[in-house]
């Protein structure tokens, strides 16, 4: 019995151990590769030198200290699918060259998942079952345990004693300067991983999704993209493009935040959003701390 | 000067002209085709402007050295140290005090960049220059803080003004 097994079993240990020699330089068939793993094509963007050729496309607008430089990134089109790069702009580095704090990106994630939420779940207590008003035996002589209510949370269907009370809100607000620095940190992530693309406008030639799809894997952006422009409404084209692609996301300046920075790869800017993101995160870096809610006018909100 | 447009002809300032009916409600149909006499200006809301608190803290003026107050405006350019401490909002050098359990004496130096180890080995010098002590210090390098043992703001913020930070 012993050496019946051992003969049916060595047959598949056999062609088990036959099949982990691949071909020569084939990867095994089985090889599963994690979705994060770095790929080397992507790695080769340097960023542009001090004597490239291209125009400098935009410069920071607001004042740069004195011990930093603006930073430089390439800036693209997404006219063709493998275009050369149109020009450069500079970045401020207090918004994307800032310390790398990912206590702070931990703060501003957990909050946006938590203010949110409200959680339904109750149970209800011994006073709020149905029925154990009566004592159900008297308390002495009749052999059982003594009890004061069918409904105590010892019985089978009695209350709960410390159950989730009714809907409980986990609402809290994180002070405005941290969830602006959580911005400004994922927005430098996102430069020092070379995530970050900028691009002169949103207008492509056509309306199909491969073209973006081809696009993205052409220039190796990344699994995920998301797109940033300031305007409410987007180009015909790109809308129609992302619209069936799930991992291709349009939001406007106003929406950009950091749970949707880190669920994308790569995120694309425009010029104007640029500016847009520079004058309203540097703003929170020079302001007095408000007299009354920035709702209402002041003179130069930005 | 970016108020919305709709707050200045919600508060735009109609002129009587030679007519005496000058407080008209804003729902009344337009005035111009009541009253040709009234005439719509809005150069006075300039005054209106004026009186809306700013949002931003102004550079101070120049001054050449320090001011009557005491307050000494950073140098022109940045030192040629391996750190740099940035001024706060209000412009003035990040050194607090902090006192906690009644008697436990701080001493934070706030918005260091660069080599915090070497700003932490100046102060421990210049310490023990002034003291005689070897102070003990604090180096936070995810939040680029020190902190030092003991009540030194006024010292370190005038050697730290000394240096041009």
């Amino acid at each position: 019995m012993f050496r019946f097994s051992v003969a049916v079993f060595g047959r598949g240990v056999a062609k088990r151990f036959s099949s982990s020699f691949p071909a020569e330089g084939a990867l095994p068939p089985n090889l599963q590769l994690p979705a994060n793993l770095v790929d080397p094509s992507r790695l080769k963007r340097p960023p542009p030198p001090a004597d490239c050729p291209l125009p400098l496309l935009r410069r920071c607008e607001a004042v740069v200290p004195a011990h930093l430089s603006p930073m430089q990134t390439w800036v693209e089109s997404l006219q063709m699918e493998d275009g050369e790069p149109l020009g450069r702009a500079e970045l401020h580095p207090d918004v994307f060259g800032v310390s790398p704090r990912i206590d702070i990106l931990h703060d501003v994630e957990k909050w946006q998942r938590n203010y949110k939420r409200i959680s339904y779940a109750h149970t209800k207590v011994r006073s709020e079952v149905r029925g154990g008003g009566k004592k159900p035996w008297r308390q002495k002589g009749s052999g059982r345990a003594r009890h004061g209510s069918i409904r105590s949370p010892l019985w089978r269907g009695g209350g709960v004693s410390h159950g989730p009370r009714g809907p409980t809100s986990y609402y809290y607000m994180l002070p405005m300067k941290v969830r602006v620095q959580g911005l400004k940190v994922a927005l430098s992530f996102k430069m020092a991983q070379d995530y970050l693309h900028v691009v002169d406008s949103l207008h492509i030639p056509t309306p199909d999704s491969q073209y973006l799809l081809d696009l993205i894997r052409r220039r190796h952006w990344g699994e995920s993209v998301l797109i940033v422009d300031v305007a409410e409404e987007f180009p015909e084209n790109i809308l129609q493009a992302a619209s069936d692609l799930k991992k291709v996301n349009l939001i406007p300046a106003i929406g950009l935040n950091v749970h949707s920075m880190l669920k994308h790869e790569a995120v694309v800017l425009t010029l104007e959003t640029l500016k847009f993101l520079e004058d309203k995160l540097l703003w929170h870096d020079q302001r007095y701390t408000p007299l009354y809610p920035f709702k209402l006018p002041y003179r130069d909100f930005p | 000067m970016a108020l919305t447009s709709q707050l200045r002809a919600a508060l735009v300032h109609i002129h009587a002209g030679s007519s005496a009916a000058g407080l008209r409600s804003a729902s009344s149909s337009s005035p111009q085709q009541q009253n040709p006499a009234l005439i719509e200006s809005t150069e006075e809301f300039v005054f209106v402007e004026r009186l809306i608190a700013p949002s931003r803290i102004p550079d101070p003026p120049k001054h050449a050295g320090p001011a009557p107050s005491g307050w000494t405006p950073p140098a022109e350019t940045p030192p040629p140290l391996p750190y740099m401490i940035r001024r706060s909002r209000m412009h003035n050098i990040p050194v607090y005090t902090d006192l906690t359990h009644g008697n436990r004496k701080m001493t934070l130096v706030r918005k260091v960049e660069g080599d915090i180890w070497a700003l932490e080995k100046d102060v421990k010098q210049f310490l023990q220059e002034l003291t005689g002590k070897d102070m003990p210090t604090q180096v936070n390098e995810v939040t680029m803080t020190l902190k030092i043992k003991g009540h030194f703001d006024q010292e370190l913020k005038s050697w730290l003004s000394s240096k041009g930070f």
